[in-house]
């Protein structure tokens, strides 16, 4: 690389320009999940993109140091981090200037995160989330509100056909302290249960394995996995988190019976800050998740839980929007056709200059008609 | 004022078959009766290397079986292509996708992944004082893993075969590759110095389809589970 030109168009891997149509689409298919979030009480807030590296990365901010691009202040001299994730900035406000607004506190947030690095199954770095917390109380009403107000903004942008994915992030590092493992072995035995190697738990898991090869078999459909832990023993701290994720599920069956519902109890990769009941919305057949979320401890120790949506995945399965229709309107026209059209939800373009044939004009434009003496004349085809 | 229309399908792959991903090669001769016995029974021509058909149906209208390169049975599978496949525990090793589950040890393609260097120097190297050493090896990042461990950084030399010839010919000076019998690497004047990691095949399924079709994955893991047994 040291004479090439850089190409103009050419942008560091992972990033993107979205042009038109797409652009418009994304911005639409965020505000329909806000609405979404909105009408259940969900208030929005605007965090900066840039914060001191000290707040954003504090609290449940930490997890996410490896994946936060910094840059130096040169006002205050002090390190700057980009958000990777939104949840630690909502985090701060309500524990600082939302500290005395009454609880449960409903919050949403739509914006733009950065990644230091992306996946080879998901290279992009720059993400969009939309997303609630709701700060201030623990119970599996909160746990099973969170992915329900999540699973209706999907329904609003006419993603009715999700299955969600219950996990217990907090249940396995609990098992595997309290096994007294030598560190490599529970480091080689946390990658078996990552890849959900039953060999590798049973050859590594020594006198836990019965317990993890339980665990590992309940993954699956919400219901049978239920009823196999409840005929597992397990250590009592376990048993608890076990209890929960079934009052969640009955929770969520209690509001809303279609939902897919499948638990994994092992499952622990990605969730980074979660401390309870945590999920992972996935559409059937399809790769990647369209969200993820759970319960964490929000700064000042005050039990929250939260989901977010990516929207970047899912605009590609959402219900297209509809697009205002692209009116030619040649140079000259009354001022009020233009006005009455844009009224009725088109998009006018104005010419700027006299044409000699306004419907070539309105073709060249990508515009489907164009206004003569005060209608709508179709360019037909051609 | 975003009113929403067009009625677009949720998804082609909910509905379609679940597709098992084949190694070509060595460990597909040794599939054919592991596959008999969990009562899979694909399309003859699948087991023909010489066939240009790389995807065949079974006699399960909802399973079919496709045969791609060993190492690129793990990216099929990664990337969903593939819900389920067989595949050597090196090439998981070597591509750690995070989206894929290796639930079950199949216990065929039994090999070694090691270390080798010529018969005239094995012995002689005092690796502690080495800081850099070069390596051939179809496996970069198994090379740079194990001697990161012992504080050496590996020079990758990427070959895709004939990894022996590499330290005959000053290209470099030890080769990671699959050990099987050792015959190859006797043959070219090579010693076998190091395991890195023993090797079998796995049964490997993709995390998202075994989390949103639970039921008609685990049908297929059960059906090798019962096949080991």
């Amino acid at each position: 690389m040291t004479d090439l030109d850089i190409h103009p168009a050419l942008l560091p891997a992972g990033f993107e320009d979205v042009l038109p149509p797409a652009a418009d689409i994304e911005a639409r298919t965020i505000e329909a999940l806000m609405d979404g979030f909105a009408r259940h009480g969900y208030q929005r807030v605007k965090p900066p993109l840039l914060e001191f590296e000290e707040t954003l990365l504090s609290g449940s901010g930490a997890a996410m140091a490896e994946q936060t691009f910094r840059l130096m202040d040169p006002e205050s001299q002090l390190m700057m981090g980009l958000r990777a994730d939104t949840t630690p900035q909502i985090a701060r406000i309500a524990a600082t200037r939302l500290a005395a607004a009454a609880r449960p506190l409903r919050l949403s947030y739509a914006g733009q995160c950065l990644l230091v690095r992306g996946t080879q199954l998901a290279p992009e770095r720059q993400m969009a989330q939309a997303g609630i917390e709701l700060i201030g109380f623990d119970g599996p009403e909160a746990d099973a509100e969170a992915i329900l107000v999540a699973a209706s903004a999907l329904a609003s942008v006419g993603i009715e056909r999700i299955s969600v994915d219950l996990t217990l992030p907090p249940l396995v590092p609990s098992l595997l302290e309290h096994a007294a493992l030598s560190a490599p072995a529970a480091a080689r035995l946390a990658i078996a249960l990552d890849r959900k190697d039953a060999a590798g738990i049973a050859a590594e898991a020594g006198p836990l394995a019965a317990l993890l090869l339980a665990l590992l078999a309940a993954a699956g459909p919400a219901d049978a996995g239920l009823d196999l832990l409840a005929a597992t023993a397990m250590p009592a701290e376990s048993r608890l988190l076990i209890d929960r994720l079934a009052a969640t599920v009955h929770a969520i069956r209690a509001r809303t019976p279609g939902l897919i519902l499948t638990i994994d109890p092992i499952e622990f990769r990605g969730y980074r800050y979660h401390t309870g009941v945590s999920a992972s919305l996935y559409a059937p057949g399809r790769q990647g998740e369209l969200g993820r979320g759970g319960r964490y401890v929000s700064n000042e120790g005050e039990p929250a839980t939260g989901m977010t949506l990516y929207p970047d995945i899912i605009q590609r399965i959402a219900r297209r929007p509809i697009l205002r229709r692209r009116l030619y309107l040649p140079a000259g026209s009354d001022p009020a056709w233009g006005e009455r059209f844009r009224a009725e939800g088109y998009a006018t373009i104005a010419g700027l200059a006299p044409v000699a044939n306004a419907a070539a004009e309105a073709r060249r434009l990508d515009c489907e008609a164009y206004v003569a003496g005060g209608s709508i004349t179709p360019i037909g085809d051609q | 004022m975003s009113v929403l229309t067009r009625d677009q399908k949720l998804s082609s792959a909910f509905d379609r078959p679940v597709v098992l991903a084949l190694p070509k090669g060595r460990i597909l001769r040794e599939c054919g009766p592991l596959l008999a016995r969990a009562g899979i029974h694909p399309e003859p021509d699948y087991a023909d290397e010489d066939s240009r058909h790389m995807r065949f149906p079974t006699d399960h209208p909802d399973l079919d079986v496709i045969r791609v390169r060993s190492f690129d049975v793990a990216t099929f599978v990664a990337f969903g292509a593939a819900e389920i496949g067989i595949c050597g525990s090196d090439v998981l090793m070597e591509f750690d996708y995070p989206e894929i589950y290796a639930p079950l040890d199949l216990g065929i393609g039994g090999c070694r992944v090691s270390v080798a260097e010529p018969q005239d120097h094995a012995g002689k190297t005092d690796f502690s004082r080495l800081s850099r050493v070069r390596v051939a090896s179809k496996y970069p990042n198994i090379t740079k893993k194990h001697f990161a461990t012992r504080g050496i950084q590996a020079e990758i030399v990427a070959l895709n075969g004939a990894m022996e010839l590499a330290p005959g010919l000053g290209l470099s000076r030890l080769i990671v590759d699959l050990v099987a019998t050792g015959s190859t690497l006797r043959a070219n004047d090579l010693v076998e110095t190091e395991v890195i990691a023993q090797v079998t095949s796995r049964l490997i399924v993709n995390r998202t389809a075994l989390k949103t079709r639970p039921e008609a994955i685990k049908i297929w893991i059960d059906r090798f589970r019962e096949a080991l047994a």
